[in-house]
């Protein structure tokens, strides 16, 4: 399985769910699959993705949140992950893409290859709620469950390393504005 | 047990809570700490404010951008010390994205510090926060809150910028050696 066939595989499941996708492959890879104005494309702020999902998943609460994130960009914020714990957004989804490698960087292993388990962490943080896939139709189902039941949810999909040539346009105004739009007032 | 420093930070405590709930600010993200306690027992009290305590302080720069976008205005209570954990979210989420927020930043290495660490950083950040664009106002008695709180407010959320508060120890009384 690779990150692009999960992310096309996932999307016609959302709805109108909002997805924040963390900078670099994610990013790319969300775009490539299906842009849509409910998605919030990150560019930066590596390691923050998850925790702008868990403030926009307090702020509406009846909005299904999605957090597309890497296993590099994690391992730099695991403390949110006992933010979200404490907090209990019934409607946040973390999605994990382990890799095992920095890829936007040039594709260095991270400590998912050396015996981090991200799954055993996001547990240990107190996330009760943890899928695990590694083949599509795993991947498929974890993701049906985690947007229908409450979370929140850690959902580690392991990915192979591919090569994305994607690029989204570089426009946070645009994107931001049109985000807002999209998901309405509160 | 109540005593002078509890009513003085109960004093501007209480002003500071009211001048956030009327410049609409409704989601707070903090580091805890014992300088804003008395705020942060105020705000976590009032059902009018979502209040999230973060491991680290990059961590409610992001949770404030994510409210933000789901239409909620936030404010993040921190140590100066603490700004230095943030400044890449703060750069490369709130300000290139134009996600606004207050950030009230109780002051380290400035009047009355006694751990020599704190200096270097409580001694850049008026410097390092105007390299990143980002306007800083401090709060030096009560009396000022109201003004200053209701026009920072202002300021961010018309402007979509981040703007920084400074908590003064003449404002708090600082963090003490005990």
């Amino acid at each position: 399985m690779t990150r692009l066939e999960a992310i096309r595989r996932m999307l016609p499941l959302l709805g109108g769910a909002a997805v924040i996708s963390n900078l670099g492959r994610n990013t790319y890879d969300l775009y490539a699959a299906g842009d849509r104005p409910q998605n919030f494309y990150m560019w930066g702020a590596m390691g923050c993705a998850v925790s702008v999902g868990l403030g926009l998943a307090l702020a509406r609460p009846a909005l299904r949140v999605v957090v597309l994130d890497g296993d590099g960009s994690l391992l730099m914020n695991l403390g949110a992950l006992a933010t979200v714990a404490a907090c209990r957004p019934p409607n946040l989804v973390e999605v994990l893409f382990d890799n095992g490698a920095y890829e936007t960087t040039g594709g260095q292993p991270t400590h998912t290859t050396r015996g981090a388990d991200l799954a055993a962490i996001a547990r240990g943080a107190g996330i009760e709620r943890v899928a695990t896939a590694s083949d599509l139709e795993g991947f498929a189902r974890a993701i049906e469950r985690a947007l229908r039941d409450e979370g929140p949810w850690f959902v580690l999909a392991r990915v192979e390393q591919a090569t994305s040539f994607a690029r989204a346009p570089r426009r946070p105004i645009s994107v931001r504005d049109r985000f807002i739009d999209a998901i309405g007032p509160a | 047990m109540a005593n002078a420093t509890d009513d003085a930070a109960d004093r501007w405590s209480d002003l500071m809570a009211g001048a956030l709930r009327r410049g609409g600010v409704r989601m707070i993200a903090h580091v805890p700490d014992e300088v804003t306690s008395h705020l942060l027992q105020r705000l976590s009290a009032d059902p009018a404010f979502t209040v999230v305590s973060c491991t680290r302080e990059e961590e409610g720069v992001a949770v404030l951008a994510g409210g933000y976008l789901g239409g909620q205005k936030g404010a993040l209570i921190l140590q100066g010390s603490g700004v230095g954990n943030s400044l890449n979210a703060l750069a490369s989420l709130a300000v290139a994205y134009q996600l606004p927020m207050l950030l009230l930043v109780s002051e380290r290495g400035r009047l009355g510090e006694f751990n020599p660490v704190q200096v270097p950083f409580g001694r850049a950040l008026p410097r390092i926060l105007d390299a990143l664009g980002i306007q800083f106002f401090s709060i030096s008695a009560p009396e000022e809150i109201d003004a200053v709180v209701g026009g920072a407010s202002e300021l961010a959320f018309s402007g979509l910028v981040p703007v920084a508060l400074g908590l003064s120890t003449r404002l708090t009384g600082g963090k003490t050696l005990k």
